[in-house]
């Protein structure tokens, strides 16, 4: 029994080997051939890809295709407040005023104004038009603006019409709609009077929270207001003709538009994508499908090897280190603050951390990009030459020890936002104090609502914050910590920053008031209110054949309002 | 025949020597040792496990470099750099140098890691210059490279780059703008190689050099080595990998280890009352197995009290111990169940054996096989479970690494340099495959039905 069960093991063992064999081979074949077809297949794709040129640019039709960042929530202007939503707005939408190819401020659906220490008044131009042929009123910029004021509406973006009278009143229900200091003197005189002087409003209304509504139309929407394509009413350059929500839109060239001889050259603008994947949006432009994406520094040296011409830009925003200066966080002791500020060096995380060609080094609240007097502010006002002092910081860090009056540190919390720099710059910052000072940061990682709503709550040491402009003043930056902005998320409160603010808020001679921003910029520093880090910047790539594409810094992010296809000429 | 005496009934001495056909006896683990021993797969397996564990225990005592240490000088350097440096001065700012000889593009100083400092002339007609790097050189369809900065005037004629120089060959080009500030196709170009330098503070810092030592500007050091390279913090691999395997190891050995045990625990107890307890409990096994487990992850690190910022190991450990064992209860029920109805089972209650008795002496040992096999399979999905999580951002907080960590940072630069997935991913696929061929092997090993085989 037992040796007819050992027997057959060799032969079994030799089978076996067989077939181990005869399955390698296999293996190895199947593997080969592929191999072989992957590369057939890679080759008539080169060949196509050579031959056709995607979707991106239909010279047919003259249109283009895009990608789009993120699905709009609506498509209420007055309630807009996330970047996708800009986008599509400043397409299909007109203020009073608007900005030309170079981002200068140029006239909208006001033809002229006046900005006077009082208020203002804007002479509506005739043949500004809404996409059913009704002339656009000054009624429409008055119900609008009531609109964002009223408490029932919830505006976010409510403060930046806070200029007008009594619009702050009105926005904390103190006060009736009625009273805005707003009227329509006729249909096409808009009369503004100011609850402070304002020179710079005429960069406001430039804003999307001051774009027109129709009472009317409006009303008929029952609510639905910017849900849909066909729930708005358009007086910009293109017109949205389809929604799918969640997939695609399509905004048509508006042939009602006052100015359709220098805006708005495209017949059809495609938004067939709707992604935040910068590989997948890569991919898509490699591939021809959409005609413009910004780049990462990992993905640059595939843009030069595919001799791209790679574009640049600010986006206008800043991003920095904001300390919560509640009482009951250490971070409200300057010498705490000072110490951390000592320590870090905003020239080595970008330039070896983050690594991005587009970004600046962080050195003030106030961007390059702004501009002061006569030249740019940075020139006028040069901010504060910093250099890291590892030793003195030290010294800072063992004051405010003693002034806290704790025998050691306890772990502070470092909340960030969940994007790839922003978890990098977290990860960098964690171990700089960690190594100097010998603090431990505890990384809390947030998506962006989140990130907000801890910030508004206070809860966090020290958050990675940022701030992008609304309108091209400095005062867009300047207000953001004076001891009644909201935004303020740190609570920061001191009497000469309020002082300084007040002054930069109503002073009308343009020298005194940039010198109060020269001081501010100076307390902001001094007082370690927040410690730059970057200014942002695109690197970015457009198909060659479109012309005139504009990213900006103020407005939308993306700018096709002046693009225009080059007919090729061979 | 005749002459028997009494001494010829004498019994034989025990030590007479009579022809045995024998072989050793062995136990039970000696014959599966045995047949593991055989089994070349599986050994070399149980030496990679073995491998990995001193890797976790003992490594850090060999390499002790503290995985949170960022080495700025060395970013995301795969293994087998050159690491030779050339000491220089401190940084100062630089504003362009006045009368520098030469014309056009040029170079003010050495260009090194530290900075390239170019100065040109204004170009014919430019109202600004635009500068940019490239890795290649300009063709003729003027790709000119990433743009570096820009002056929309011609007061500024020198451009310091700073932006994360590696020793190589830069291709720099400045570019003249018209008056609207848009590129033109005028430009100067210069070709540069960079040189690798670091600053005596840095080094002093690195522990490169000490004070007393007679270094000058100018010579060369060496930079720390990375025997696997760096990641995108200039943070040693190899010490990362050594501390995620901390991580990596105490969820996928202690979480398939505590849910087995309560496995078997509840599923033999099941099996062997039967009848309606049997029901019940298995009834509520289907009910855990219906939980979902992300969910009840975040549910755990919740309750656990863990802020953010702290890592979550302990609460995925419970997640997973608290979700995961029906699987083995119920095989181990089934086992129980056809065990129990055995001839040898009922000889033995005949023979007045207690139930504790033949729960030890025959139940469980013949569903050790099945345990044993079930544990060795569930240690690679346990890792699997902690790479996903910890991928997603659920697991350890930063700085603690874990593989799975590891490779969700290293999957962003996996086209520019991927050693930084590459490691970890080769770590995380040895180990599963280790623990699935040994496991593969300790099935055969100890399936009793196999003993006496060979």
């Amino acid at each position: 029994m037992s040796e007819s069960r050992f027997n057959p093991v060799p032969s079994d063992d030799k089978f076996v080997r067989l077939a181990g064999g005869q399955l390698a081979k296999f293996a190895l074949n199947a593997m080969a051939g592929l191999a072989l077809v992957i590369y057939l297949l890679s080759v008539l794709a080169g060949e196509a890809g050579s031959t056709t040129s995607g979707n991106a640019i239909d010279f047919e039709n003259n249109a283009i295709t895009i990608a789009l960042r993120e699905e709009p929530p609506q498509l209420d202007a007055n309630r807009a407040t996330d970047a996708s939503s800009n986008v599509v707005l400043a397409h299909v939408m007109e203020g009073l005023l608007g900005y030309d190819i170079d981002a200068q401020l140029v006239p909208g659906v006001a033809e002229r104004y006046e900005i006077r220490e009082d208020g203002a008044t804007f002479w509506l131009r005739e043949d500004a038009l809404w996409s059913d042929g009704v002339p656009v009123t000054a009624r429409d910029f008055v119900f609008s603006w009531k609109r964002v004021l009223d408490p029932e509406t919830a505006s976010q973006y409510a403060f930046i019409l806070y200029p007008i009278k009594n619009a702050e009143a009105i926005n904390r229900g103190e006060m009736p709609v009625a009273t805005l200091g707003v009227r329509a003197a006729s249909d096409r005189i808009l009369e503004v009077d100011f609850e402070r002087p304002t020179p710079y409003f005429d960069k406001l209304v430039a804003y999307l929270t001051y774009f027109p509504v129709r009472e009317d139309f409006y009303n008929s929407t029952n609510g639905r207001y910017g849900a849909d394509a066909d729930m708005l009413l358009y007086n910009g350059a293109y017109v949205m003709t389809d929604w799918v929500h969640g997939s695609t839109m399509r905004w048509v060239k508006n042939d009602k538009y006052w100015n359709r001889e220098n805006k708005g050259f495209l017949d059809e603008i495609r938004t067939a994508y709707i992604t935040q994947d910068i590989n997948a949006k890569l991919n898509l432009f490699k591939d021809g499908q959409i005609v413009d994406t910004h780049l990462l520094s990992p993905m640059l040296p595939t843009a030069m090897e595919q001799r791209w011409q790679i574009d640049r830009s600010m986006d206008g925003s800043v991003f920095y280190l904001e300390f919560n200066h509640r009482d009951d966080r250490i971070t409200r002791n300057k010498n705490f603050r000072r110490a951390l500020q000592l320590a870090q060096d905003p020239n080595e995380l970008v330039y070896k951390v983050l690594k991005e060609p587009s970004y600046l080094p962080g050195v003030s609240l106030f961007p390059a990009w702004l501009s002061g007097v006569s030249e740019s502010f940075q020139k006028e006002y040069p901010p504060v030459q910093h250099q890291i002092n590892v030793e003195k910081a030290r010294e800072h860090l063992e004051l405010a020890r003693q002034e806290l009056g704790i025998e050691e540190f306890p772990p502070l919390m470092m909340l960030a936002g969940d994007t790839p720099i922003g978890l990098l710059s977290a990860e960098y910052y964690q171990q700089l104090f960690r190594k100097h000072l010998g603090l431990e940061f505890r990384i809390d990682v947030q998506i962006f609502k989140q990130r907000l709503e801890k910030m508004r709550q206070g809860d966090f040491d020290v958050v990675l914050s940022g701030w992008g402009p609304d309108y091209n003043d400095v005062l867009t930056y300047g207000d953001l910590f004076s001891s009644w902005n909201l935004q303020n998320r740190g609570r920061y409160s001191s009497q000469d920053m309020d002082a300084l603010i007040r002054i930069a808020q109503s002073e009308l001679d343009p020298q005194k008031r940039m010198d109060a921003f020269g001081e501010i910029q100076h307390l902001l520093y001094e007082d370690v209110v927040i410690l730059p880090m970057y200014e942002r910047g695109f690197s970015f790539v457009v198909d060659p054949r479109l012309k005139d594409f504009r990213r900006r810094s103020v407005g939308p992010e993306v700018d096709y309002n002046y693009a225009y296809i080059e007919q090729s000429s061979d | 025949m005749s002459d028997l005496t009494a001494a010829s009934f004498a019994p034989l001495s025990d030590q007479q020597p009579s022809q045995v056909i024998a072989r050793p006896s062995l136990s039970y683990w000696q014959d599966a040792w045995s047949r593991l021993q055989a089994n070349r797969r599986a050994l070399v397996s149980l030496y990679i496990v073995i491998g990995l564990l001193l890797f976790t225990v003992f490594g850090p005592v060999v390499w002790p470099v503290d995985p949170a240490m960022q080495d700025i000088d060395q970013i995301s350097q795969p293994p087998g750099t050159d690491r030779t440096a050339t000491l220089v001065a401190d940084y100062e700012p630089w504003f362009g140098t006045s009368g520098l000889p030469g014309t056009g593009l040029r170079l003010a100083e050495k260009a090194t890691s530290q900075a390239v400092r170019l100065q040109w002339d204004a170009v014919d007609g430019a109202s600004g210059h635009r500068v940019y790097r490239n890795l290649f050189p300009i063709g003729p369809e003027l790709s000119y490279g990433i743009p570096m900065a820009e002056f929309l005037n011609n007061d500024t004629l020198y451009f310091e780059d700073r932006l994360d120089l590696q020793p190589g060959r830069f291709y720099y080009v400045v570019v003249a703008l018209d008056e609207r500030g848009l590129i033109t196709d005028r430009y100067q170009s210069i070709s540069v190689d960079v040189e690798r330098v670091t600053t005596r503070t840095e080094a002093l810092e690195r522990g490169l050099i000490t004070e007393s030592n007679a270094v000058q500007i100018g010579d060369k050091i060496t930079l720390a080595w990375h025997p696997l390279g760096t990641d995108y913090l200039g943070r040693d691999l190899l010490a990362r990998l050594m501390a995620g395997a901390r991580v990596s190891l105490f969820i996928g050995i202690g979480a398939p280890f505590l849910f087995v045990l309560f496995g078997v625990v509840y599923g033999s107890a099941a099996g062997f009352m039967g009848g309606r307890i049997d029901q019940l409990m298995m009834r509520f096994a289907d009910f855990v197995v219906a939980l979902p487990f992300l969910l009840f992850m975040i549910l755990f690190k919740i309750a656990f009290g863990i802020g953010p910022g702290e890592s979550g190991v302990f609460p995925m450990l419970v997640a997973l111990v608290v979700l995961l064992w029906p699987a083995t209860a119920r095989l181990v029920r089934g086992q129980i169940l056809q065990i129990r109805e055995q001839g040898y089972i009922s000889a033995s209650e005949l023979l007045g054996a207690s139930t504790p008795y033949l729960i030890m002496r025959h139940m469980i040992p013949n569903t050790l096989g099945v345990v044993l096999v079930t544990v060795t399979f569930a240690i690679p999905s346990a890792i699997f479970t902690e790479a996903f999580l910890s991928f997603i951002g659920m697991g350890v907080a930063p700085p603690t690494p874990s593989w799975g960590s590891m490779s969700n940072e290293g999957i962003k630069t996996m086209l520019t340099t991927p050693h930084e997935l590459f490691f970890p991913a080769l770590f995380i696929s040895l180990t599963v495959l280790a623990f699935n061929l040994l496991g593969d092997g300790l099935r055969d090993a100890l399936d009793a039905r196999m003993r006496n085989v060979e």
